[in-house]
């Protein structure tokens, strides 16, 4: 199952590559662990492999910006992907038994619309809060012959942690904290403990109290040190 | 750490039953039946073969343009892909509610 979903992974990819609407995209959730892994080559990281749900999420930061006019659901559709619509206003979702793929659009303030139409993809993407944070610091990491749109492993771990006090599900919420957690440690272990800094420095006061709560909950002791030393 | 994994295992659970509902109902949206040739003084014609009840069917369509061809092919092509799926997804579900179950009632 691992093997296969991994391979059906990259020929997603594949596909938007060849297709030119890679770049769109900054691929979010939990398959960005498992891409991070060459930035992390180099200092202890998670096991990647252990807990890891089937859920692709794709960040379309500027939806408008779109040239292309490519079909997605039609592109993956002799893959097996059968599409289905979700939620009250039906934002789109492509099923397979190995991955199923949601696309996102970040929330324009508090308030706006719970879904957003992108015909020249022909989905309707989920508009959640605080994806911007996720888009405005990428890094670009080389799978075969193209970069894929990662966000900086310090904006996924404070964005986990801001988010995980707003999970209805309690084991969803651990499961979030422990990800950030070990990827800050990831980072200082690598010596980016700046980086960390930078980017809690960049987001509102009031993002920044969310973060300290967060950790506070936990043992992130080390990291609360870096983000409190010029507080 | 457990009550992790059972979260996630039972978030996955939900996932493939959603799943198994929609791969049969894709199933059931494909035409149905095959096309079948046959070749009769140089001749091409076309019946669909399917089932009704318990018996096979030959009906006779006699020519029939390329574009309709096309989406048999591709109904045949996708009815192979989404069986194997459903088949996959199902033995997904019973994997799922197994580890679920545990010694514990879920």
């Amino acid at each position: 199952m691992e093997k296969k979903q991994y391979e059906l992974c990259l020929e997603i990819l594949r596909r938007f590559h060849q297709k030119n609407i890679l770049n769109n995209f900054v691929l979010i959730g939990s398959w960005c662990i498992v891409f991070y892994k060459d930035y992390f080559a180099s200092v202890p990281y998670i096991n990647h492999t252990t807990l890891r749900t089937r859920d692709m999420d794709f960040l379309i930061s500027k939806p408008d910006k779109i040239k292309q006019t490519i079909d997605i659901p039609t592109l993956l559709k002799d893959l097996g992907f059968v599409t289905t619509f979700r939620g009250p206003k039906g934002f789109i979702k492509l099923d397979h038994p190995d991955l199923i793929i949601e696309f996102l659009v970040p929330a324009k303030g508090r308030g706006s619309e719970r879904l957003y139409s992108v015909p020249k993809l022909g989905l309707n993407a989920e508009v959640l809060r605080f994806l911007d944070f996720l888009s405005e610091n990428t890094i670009k990491v080389k799978i075969e012959d193209f970069y894929l749109n990662l966000p900086h492993p310090a904006n996924f771990a404070l964005h986990k942690l801001i988010v995980f006090q707003r999970r209805d599900k309690e084991d969803k919420a651990i499961k979030d904290r422990n990800i950030a957690i070990e990827i800050l440690k990831a980072l200082i272990s690598k010596e980016e403990e700046n980086i960390i800094e930078g980017v809690f420095k960049s987001i509102p006061g009031k993002w920044q109290r969310k973060v300290i709560r967060g950790l506070e909950e936990t043992e992130g002791k080390e990291i609360l040190q870096i983000l409190r030393k010029k507080d | 750490m457990r009550g992790v994994i059972k979260g996630v295992l039972k978030e996955e659970l939900q996932n493939s039953l959603r799943m198994k509902k929609e791969y049969e109902q894709a199933l059931k949206n494909l035409p149905q039946g095959c096309l079948a040739v046959r070749n009769i003084r140089g001749h091409k014609y076309y019946y669909l073969v399917r089932r009704i009840d318990k018996r096979v069917k030959y009906i006779y369509k006699g020519k029939i343009s390329e574009e309709e061809k096309q989406k048999y092919k591709e109904a045949k092509e996708l009815r192979a892909k989404y069986r194997n799926l459903l088949s996959r997804v199902k033995k997904q579900v019973r994997f799922l509610r197994s580890s679920l179950r545990g010694k514990e009632a879920v």
